[in-house]
């Protein structure tokens, strides 16, 4: 990320990456709720990229994922303990 | 006439005894066998509890099947779990080519963990 040895945040930085081109993945499925779950916040938000780091195409198919799996009522819309 | 492959989910009343649920799914699985489709795969997750209130239910009997049908099928199909009360949500999905792919993936047991690459790859 930065080239200059020198740069004073050299080594405080870190190169973000797309944990699901990482792994190979084509499709995010909505019915691993688990992987889902690592990608919402404790209320049951979609975390943003600048968060979690996965990249601009699989951000798209995450949301629909996580809507999809919302849906089904296999993941919370708002979290029960939030009010 | 050309079929395409679906995957469709629904929720089937949790207060039915066991031979009525049994009912429904024979009734969606006939129907769509009846209109030209072919049932690849039919997985029951049986009762699950959800995470809010639908029509005054907290749980709900999930039914997760994948066939190849003429598209025709998929409106009447919609229209069928729409009307009967014992199916609380559906949700279809069209499958394409990447879906496809991740079908097989699943099928031989070889999705990669996402998780998997934090752990082996700490500084990553």
């Amino acid at each position: 990320m930065l080239k200059n040895p020198q740069h004073p945040k050299k080594g405080q930085l870190r190169d973000k990456q797309c944990l699901f081109s990482k792994a190979g993945l084509e499709y995010i499925d909505y019915k691993d709720t688990d992987t889902l779950r690592r990608f919402i916040n404790d209320q049951g938000k979609i975390l943003p990229r600048r968060v979690t780091g996965t990249s601009t195409k699989f951000q798209r198919q995450l949301a629909k994922a996580v809507k999809r799996a919302r849906h089904l009522g296999l993941l919370a819309f708002v979290a029960d303990n939030v009010r | 006439m050309k079929k395409t492959f679906y995957e469709v989910t629904y929720i089937v009343n949790p207060v039915l005894e066991e031979a009525e649920t049994k009912a429904e799914i024979d009734k969606i699985n006939s129907f769509i066998t009846r209109q030209g489709g072919e049932i690849d795969e039919v997985n029951e997750w049986g009762n699950r509890r959800l995470t809010y209130e639908m029509s005054g239910k907290q749980t709900g009997y999930f039914v997760n099947m994948y066939f190849t049908s003429p598209g025709e099928l998929i409106v009447k199909l919609e229209r069928m779990m729409q009307i009967n009360e014992n199916i609380v949500r559906y949700l279809t999905l069209k499958y394409d080519k990447k879906m496809l792919r991740h079908r097989e993936m699943l099928k031989r047991g070889e999705v990669p963990n996402i998780f998997k690459v934090i752990d082996q790859d700490p500084e990553a």
